[in-house]
């Protein structure tokens, strides 16, 4: 899978299911965590996600926006484990 | 590694000696040397603010903790936060043969350094220069530190080669945390009063060992990460060094410990946006903490004020005094430990982000107290709700669940009081019905539309967030429930 691939599965995975705004488009650099778009419940639901989807995991310890905070930096994340 | 690192300087050291009065005059070789020179320069600088950053960390143990009611328990806190920290990186770190020599040598440094503070109860100058009190019988302290030897000979052998037991200790620290923040009982004879005609009654309190809460936290993330089998290898001096930093060992921040170790060991190298950041930070902070927090103090809500004010308006000016001041306390020793911090090279975590001008609450605890929040999302938010979202549960009775315990248990840490556990459980309900408020709206408004009335919403929720966490501080300032129940009441007017 492609970082395009990551991106879209990603962007789609938060619009609808976390943000529940499915017509929404986010921007690859936009803040997710930082900006409070993502809570603490949300972004467990989204590790679990990718541990899912990408067979990727993502410690406890890493789940905060120094880790990633954006959709490019998580997908950069997720690529460099798989 | 410690001990490689010094060959290195020493074949560095020779090789530039050696080279200086045969090397050809080119400006290659002129500059391979005096490449060489600075590494060595940096390198012996590194081991020089390390060395000194250790020493400092650990007299700072013994010089930062206030008196005790209780006889020479200044002298043994300081000396079982060393304990412990010696114990915790004994079960942690495996058998490195290579790396005995700089160990005992450590561990030698740590042991002398507590006979010498012991030892300076015989003289009656200098008893009392490190510890406030006289330190206890020399030949006591002698046969503790030889105790605690033996104790963490016995820990290295217990644990080796069993991460899993780490988890023993793990619960040790927690119900040590526990104690030490109970209310325990003091005898009259113990307790620092006038002298009186009849004996005094015994009276309460909690035992003040200074730094205990950050030591301890610090401790269960190695603990937990070695567990996890993602704790770095290190040097007991680095162990040390990391737990008991001074800067950080009054008010934190919480640091990672690898995060630290990046820092600590990267060449050292003075340089002037360093000085003059950490400067700025360290100034900053002292303005902060001493100039405005000290000033709010005197009109700052406490439980004196709380009963004497009048209901109106004076309770509110006591209340915002006190929300400014506790941010402004608080920020201040976080500026001072960055600050100090970054002159020795090491950049500490961020603490605070502009919490009050946030716009809802799950934003305030993303920049109020950030390194704490973040231990407390890692080692215990995060692991419950994966935990629990294993299971066929609804969402919203986990996130009620997760974040009443986490916002309960972070209320405690700071003292075992009914206040304290008020205090966790009010911003656990405002994180509550924020998070489902957020459910509703994101569904019900598209982005487009949230973006007409913007900055009215947006200013709408700081004023909101501001005063619900203004309101919780009552329960976090005062020391009862009763007076904060009165002081809720005369806020809004009523006797």
């Amino acid at each position: 899978m492609n970082s395009n691939d990551i991106t879209h599965t990603l962007s789609t995975y938060v619009t609808t299911q976390i943000l529940k705004q499915p017509k929404r488009i986010l921007k690859g650099d936009e803040p997710l965590i930082s900006s409070g778009l993502i809570d603490s419940f949300h972004l467990v639901d989204l590790g679990l996600f990718i541990e899912d989807k990408f067979g990727v995991r993502i410690e406890d310890s890493e789940l905060n926006a120094d880790t990633f905070d954006t959709l490019d930096q998580l997908v950069v994340l997720i690529q460099s484990r798989q | 590694m410690g001990q490689a690192r010094s060959s290195d300087e020493v074949t560095v050291i020779v090789s530039v000696f050696a080279m200086l009065p045969t090397a050809a005059p080119t400006a290659s070789h002129r500059f391979a040397a005096l490449l060489h020179v600075v590494h060595v320069a940096a390198a012996l600088l590194s081991s020089v603010r390390h060395a000194a950053l250790f020493v400092t960390s650990v007299l700072a143990v013994y010089l930062l903790q206030p008196a005790t009611p209780i006889a020479h328990l200044d002298f043994w806190l300081p000396s079982a936060s060393l304990l412990l920290v010696v114990v915790v990186w004994c079960a942690t770190q495996p058998l490195r043969l290579e790396a005995m020599r700089e160990t005992l040598v450590t561990a030698g440094l740590i042991a002398g350094l507590v006979l010498g503070i012991g030892a300076l109860g015989i003289t009656t100058q200098l008893c009392c220069v490190v510890t406030r009190m006289p330190p206890p019988n020399i030949l006591v302290v002698a046969a503790a530190v030889a105790g605690g030897v033996l104790t963490c000979i016995l820990v290295a052998i217990v644990f080796a080669g069993h991460p899993a037991r780490t988890t023993w200790l793990v619960f040790a620290l927690i119900a040590l945390l526990v104690a030490v923040k109970l209310n325990w009982p003091i005898s009259g004879a113990d307790a620092p009063q006038a002298e009186t005609a009849s004996p005094a009654p015994p009276t309460f309190a909690t035992i003040q060992w200074l730094g205990f809460s950050y030591i301890a936290f610090r401790l269960i993330h190695a603990l937990r990460e070695r567990a996890l089998g993602k704790l770095p290898v290190m040097s007991l001096r680095e162990f040390m060094t990391y737990v008991v930093f001074f800067p950080a060992i009054i008010a934190g921040p919480i640091d990672r410990v690898e995060r630290f170790l990046k820092d600590l060991r990267a060449p050292f190298i003075f340089n002037m946006s360093d000085l003059v950041e950490g400067g700025r930070r360290l100034l900053i902070g002292v303005f902060k903490k001493f100039v405005i927090a000290d000033a709010l103090a005197i009109i700052a809500l406490n439980d004196a004020l709380a009963v004497q004010t009048q209901p109106g308006l004076w309770a509110w000016v006591l209340l915002y005094a006190y929300a400014f001041r506790i941010f402004f306390d608080f920020s201040g020793y976080t500026d001072m430990a960055i600050g100090l911090g970054r002159l020795f090279g090491i950049k500490l975590p961020e603490n605070f982000n502009r919490p009050y001008l946030k716009p809802n609450l799950t934003q305030f605890w993303n920049s109020w107290h950030m390194t704490l929040a973040q231990w407390f999302r890692t080692y215990y938010f995060n692991p419950l709700t994966r935990a629990l979202r294993m299971r066929n549960i609804a969402p919203p009775l986990i996130i009620f669940v997760t974040q009443t315990t986490t916002m309960l248990l972070i209320g405690l840490w700071h003292g075992l009081t009914w206040n304290f556990a008020l205090w966790g459980v009010w911003h656990a309900l405002g994180l509550f019905m924020h998070s489902r408020w957020s459910e509703f709206a994101r569904a019900r408004f598209g982005a487009q539309d949230a973006s007409k009335l913007q900055w009215v919403t947006h200013l709408g929720g700081v004023v909101l967030t501001f005063h619900f966490v203004a309101f919780g501080w009552v329960w976090f300032a005062l020391s009862n429930v009763e007076t904060s129940l009165t002081f809720f009441r005369r806020l809004f007017g009523m006797p």
